[in-house]
């Protein structure tokens, strides 16, 4: 546990350059600057590792970097993406700030091997002492050299700017933040072009997620092959997952990829004293939902989870005992998904409104037993039809919700009330 | 070029191109909202998703690059259950009040509607209502109806160069209007009710008016500047109720200026004059048009014709008559023995004019990559003309200005000289030397005086070392002391450089009148030395002395001579016309009747009428030619327009031969700029509520520097020859830049 990001967790001001140094840090920075390594090598190790994209989309980082179009004349530029606003989801300001030093290095090795002299940390709006950490930390490195133009007198130059975002969900999404950065309003681009061809003001561009680029300085460090070893096939390494919901202990916890659910759940304390484990948002909140059943036997990896049923995604995991009113909560969900389209195109824009119109009015006791194909049609009719991932992830929970617990909804519906609150 | 296979068709494809361009070459139907072929691809509709091999996800045809060998379904089940899903979504909140909306007939949402969308809602929820605010007197809007496509939005940023409307909100809260209380101020903004797929921007003007089904269109030409936009007229009963954009990629594209758009609104003014009328013995009648004819036969046979002693009879005309009514009028002139026809009114030098011929076509103005603009606002003046300035800038031309006044331009200027008519000229003679010092030419004595400084060698050299050069020349210098100097320097400067030139200081239909010799040849006198000269009669073409003169008290003056017998052709009744006239003939004004425009480019484009013109007003040509017959006169047995035209033709007179004379005048005083404000420059225009509601309708002021304004003891508090004083840094020193409507201008400046 707690081998990568969390590394220096328990150290005094683990956030310090002191710290991080003393932990080895930056050493691989230096190598860089060095040539010790070539981009190439960077890239075959970052494949090796098996690091996948943490931000929840779990793309090959190795590959993504290979991308770049890094021979290309021209500015190019790497941005972190700390916008972290999925719903369940902590483990990225965690990092920010607990060990900021190592996203600094994770993206400024990423600047070198993509060729990008230039980087943008973007951090959500709400996050305030995370920011704070972050600048305290990147003044640190342009205060010991790290940073800046010709580092260490070498032909290496990286510079790296924090953006502060404005609370818009949507801006998580990478072209939304792209926007976003260049001073416009967060809408997601379509695509193609992708980033790594037209990014950010028009020039190639790679997004990362904070965890991603934290993890990269102890690859390097260790070796892909290390690092892959931790976690099991198809998902390498360790992974941040944010435990939230009713449990005894909710967290954030780093743990070896494969770790059983059932760990995991323990590890937070189990669930809260008297009750029983009802269902999970493996994920985040777009990822579909599981029952107890399929979380219990399920490992926290990639295919095991996709096998039980849902997504890794950003390693969010939601904990509902047998108190959850799913209606409610699927409300609730439905809502956050209304009020966070960016209204750009069609079906979200005018789909989230409508399921969660038709929620509410449930919730209300105006459900009528149509309501139900109505939502799982006006969900997959979102599904796939928009220009980003939001209007996936406002029908994913939808169609898992009803699939998984029908029954709740359809007893709601005739009687214009909650079976659980019912039964509570 | 490279193959692929849409809808089992195996069809060409370009690399580069998306494959909404595909399938619209091959007339393979896509529904669509949000994409427009001029506007950049937003995909933010979802209408035109289709089903691409090998995509998990629909793919918006829109914003997908076709590649070698791809395979497109846009009607399988995949891809229709996606565009009814789009559909469906677009219609939920959408108020579906087809009936009492305006777009009802020429709708995009209805027409995909009918075949995507199912005839019952399964919306059972409240549906969003979006307030209306007052964006102006142009366009109308029910933003309730608006399925946020932003074409308007794109409209703005891309095409108008102001981004006037946005979206603001996010969510279904999305809101799609103008960021300014000020509402829209575009001079192109009608384009954005055509581009509107739907209700939310409608016709103000138009308003609950007709269905679209119900008029017949026509195409036309719009005459109000030296473009020549291609428009349909919209009509009803002999009416015209509409004027809207016709696609002529060589001169407007798709989009046409609010001045061609709404102009129309006039014609059913109640100023128009409807009956011929007659002054005898003092006292006006009303009478049919044989007597009114007879009436200025005799009239014309007893002053001038039989009259051996002195005959002196002239022609005046607006410069937005047809090509053909200035050849008929120039014919008949020339057959009673008079060569005196002019159309040039405004100018008070005419041995000092612009001449300078047009080399460059308007489409090619947008592959340009350097402009220097001289004396001229083209984006108010010739809207059409600025955009395609615009898209040059767009790829990366750049632009300078010389004027007396800066103006807020939508496209970026480089360079912006401010100076008085003098200077410019002076401006343009050391740019003129440093090209030939560069070129080690031989200096003309003109230029001795002239000391080169870095800045002149400077823009000489930016026209020499750009490979697709232009000047433009605009209308603001007409009146200078340095008129035709500044045409002959620019003329030179041309030449040396290899650079185009675009004489943008002749509007309306004024080409077509140089063209058909209406102005006057060695033999004949101009408009001023006619005014001097007792003339024993007149026959004025569409001329409203107050507007249209530089010195229109004392041109009043001359025309009311009693001895003096005036035959006035007018289509709106000016207060005037009853003191100077003796026949007042009505006639029909634009779009009812027949004739050619001549463009900037020199390109003719005929028109038909329209309409018919109302009972008792008769087109201008036809009028001509029965005046013609009456005086016993040949070679008028024309039976339609086109005759004339085909006769005009043969006769037209190209890029007439001038000399390039420099000698170069210093201003002295205080120097005054009288632009009409560009909704006023022809009597329609005058006559359209809407357009003189606009902002650019309203336009009245008489901009000066602060120093300008101390010499002439003025505040911003006063008035300046009747109009507002604007106190402006942006002004050249000792000028006074007026633009404005007001008629009463024109003779306090002379």
């Amino acid at each position: 546990m707690n081998e990568v990001c969390f590394k220096n967790l328990n150290e005094k001001e683990p956030w310090s350059l002191a710290t991080y140094e003393a932990n080895g840090g930056y050493s691989v920075w230096k190598r860089v600057i060095k040539g010790e390594f070539t981009p190439e090598e960077i890239i075959d190790e970052l494949k090796v590792s098996g690091l996948r994209g943490r931000g929840g989309a779990g793309f090959p980082t190795g590959l993504k970097w290979s991308f770049m179009p890094r021979n290309d004349d021209g500015q190019k530029y790497v941005v972190c993406n700390s916008d972290e606003g999925e719903p369940g989801t902590c483990k990225d300001r965690d990092i920010l700030r607990f060990n900021p030093h190592s996203v600094i290095e994770g993206m400024a090795i990423g600047g070198y091997v993509m060729n990008a002299s230039v980087g943008y940390n973007y951090i959500r709006g709400e996050f305030m002492e995370p920011f704070y950490r972050f600048e305290g930390a990147l003044k640190e490195a342009y205060k010991a050299g790290l940073l800046g133009e010709n580092i260490f007198d070498s032909a290496v130059s990286f510079d790296l700017h924090t953006h502060l975002g404005a609370g818009a969900y949507i801006c998580g999404e990478e072209t939304a933040l792209i926007e976003s950065i260049e001073g416009k309003k967060g809408q997601p681009r379509f695509k193609p072009p992708f980033p790594a061809n037209v990014g950010l003001f028009g020039k190639p561009t790679t997004v990362n997620n904070t965890e991603s680029f934290a993890s990269v300085p102890e690859i390097l460090s260790k070796g892909g092959k290390w690092f892959a070893d931790l976690g099991v096939e198809n998902s390498g390494g360790c992974k941040l997952f944010s435990v939230s919901g009713h449990v005894n202990n909710p967290s954030n916890f780093e743990v070896p990829m494969g770790t059983p659910f059932k760990d995991l759940l323990k590890m937070a304390g189990g669930i809260r004293k008297g009750k029983k484990l009802k269902a999970v948002i493996p994920g985040g909140s777009s990822t579909p939902v599981l029952t107890a059943e399929e979380a219990m036997s399920m490992n926290m990896d990639y295919d095991s989870i996709e096998k039980a049923g849902s997504m890794l995604g950003a390693g969010s995991v939601i904990i509902m005992d047998d108190s959850t009113c799913m209606v409610e909560a699927l409300t609730r969900l439905a809502h956050f998904y209304y009020d966070e389209s960016c209204g750009q195109c069609t079906p979200c824009r005018e789909g989230t409104g409508w399921l969660y119109r038709v929620l509410k009015r449930i919730l209300d006791g105006n459900g009528k037993i149509d309501d139900l194909d109505l939502l799982q049609q006006v969900g997959s009719n979102i599904m796939g039809n928009t220009i980003c991932a939001l209007g996936d992830a406002a029908a994913m929970p939808v169609e898992s919700f009803l699939r998984n617990f029908y029954s709740e909804f359809e007893y709601y519906i005739k009687n214009g009330k909650s079976m659980v609150k019912d039964n509570v | 070029m490279f193959e692929i296979e849409i809808d089992g068709k195996i069809v060409n494809a370009n690399p580069g191109e998306n494959l909404i361009t595909v399938t619209d070459r091959e007339g393979i139907s896509v529904p669509r909202f949000c994409y427009h072929n001029k506007l950049s691809v937003s995909a933010n509709c979802r209408m035109c998703l289709v089903d691409v091999e090998g995509a998990t996800k629909p793919q918006p045809a829109c914003s997908t690059p076709v590649s070698n060998g791809m395979r497109v379904s846009t009607k399988n089940d995949k891809a229709k259950s996606s565009q009814k899903a789009v559909m469906e979504f677009l219609l939920i909140n959408h108020p579906l009040d087809c009936p009492i909306c305006d777009q009802g007939g020429e709708c995009e949402l209805q027409d995909v509607a009918m075949s995507y969308s199912s005839d019952v809602s399964r919306f059972n929820e409240g549906k969003r209502v979006i307030a209306d605010s007052d964006i102006g007197p142009l366009i109308q809007t029910d933003m309730t109806r608006c399925i946020h496509c932003t074409r308007c939005v794109r409209f703005g940023a891309e095409i108008a160069g102001i981004m006037e409307m946005g979206g603001t909100g996010r969510g279904d809260s999305l809101k799609i209007e103008p960021f300014l209380q000020e509402g829209i101020q575009s001079e192109l903004s009608g384009n954005m009710i055509d581009l509107c797929p739907v209700g939310a921007l409608t016709s103000k003007p138009f308003r609950y008016e007709l269905r679209s089904w119900q008029m017949n269109a026509v195409e036309g030409i719009a005459r109000h500047d030296s473009v020549g936009s291609n428009i349909h007229i919209q009509t009803y009963k002999g009416k015209v109720k509409r004027v809207v954009a016709r696609n002529n990629d060589n001169i407007n594209e798709t989009w046409i200026s609010d001045r061609d758009r709404f102009s129309c609104d006039g014609l059913n003014h109640e100023n128009r004059l409807q009956k011929p009328q007659i002054k005898y013995d003092g006292v006006w009648k009303e009478t049919e048009w044989d007597t009114a004819l007879v009436y200025s036969t005799k009239a014309l046979l007893r002053e001038v014709i039989d009259n051996k002693e002195e005959s002196k009879l002239g022609a005046l005309a607006s410069n937005n008559a047809t090509l053909e009514e200035y050849y008929l009028l120039r014919k008949l002139l020339k057959q009673v023995g008079s060569d005196n026809t002019d159309y040039r009114l405004n100018i008070k030098d005419l041995s000092n004019t612009i001449n300078l011929d047009s080399n460059i076509k308007i489409k090619d103005i947008e592959n340009i990559d350097y402009a220097l603009l001289v004396g001229s606002y083209t984006r108010l003046e010739q809207p059409m003309i600025n955009h395609r300035l615009r898209k040059s800038s767009l790829n990366g031309a750049t632009i300078d200005v010389i004027n007396s006044m800066s103006f807020n331009y939508n496209l970026p200027i480089n360079s912006e000289y401010i100076l008085n008519s003098s200077q410019i000229a002076n401006l343009l003679a050391r740019t003129l030397k440093a090209i030939l010092l560069s070129k080690e030419q031989e200096i003309p004595g003109y230029l001795d005086k002239f000391k080169v400084s870095d800045a002149d060698t400077q823009l000489a050299n930016k026209l020499l070392s750009s490979d697709k050069s232009a000047i433009i020349l605009g209308e603001h210098l007409i009146n200078s002391d340095n008129s035709s100097n500044i045409a002959n320097l620019i003329s030179i400067i041309a030449e040396k450089t290899s650079s185009s030139t675009l004489n943008l200081s002749e509007t309306g239909n004024s080409i077509a009148a140089k063209s058909t010799g209406f102005v006057p040849n060695e033999n004949g006198l101009d408009a001023n030395e006619m005014l001097a000269s007792k003339m024993n009669a007149y026959i004025l073409l569409d001329v409203y002395p107050k507007y249209d003169f530089h010195n229109s008290v004392s041109a009043i003056n001359a025309l009311r001579d009693e001895k003096t017998f005036v035959i006035a052709l007018n289509s709106f009744k000016d207060s005037d016309v009853f003191d100077y006239a003796d026949v007042i003939l009505p006639i029909s004004s634009y779009y009812e009747t027949s004739g050619t425009h001549t463009n900037v480019e020199g390109e003719m484009q005929s028109f038909s009428a329209a309409v018919g013109s109302p009972k008792d007003i008769k087109p201008a040509w036809k009028v001509l030619k029965v005046l013609a017959d009456l005086l016993d006169l040949s070679g008028f047995n024309y039976t339609d327009s086109s005759k004339v035209t085909s006769e005009a033709k043969q006769q037209i007179k190209q890029n007439i031969e001038h000399d390039r004379e420099i000698n170069l005048i210093n201003t002295k005083g205080v120097e005054i700029i009288w632009q009409p404000s560009p909704y006023s420059t022809d009597a329609l225009l005058r006559h359209s509520n809407s357009l003189q509601a606009t902002k650019i309708g309203q336009l009245n002021t008489a901009s000066m520097s602060a120093s300008t304004a101390k010499s002439l003891k003025l505040s911003d508090t006063d008035n300046y020859l009747g109009v507002p004083v604007v106190i402006s840094e942006v002004v050249a020193d000792k000028c006074v830049f007026i633009s404005s409507s007001n008629e009463t201008i024109s003779e306090k400046i002379s």
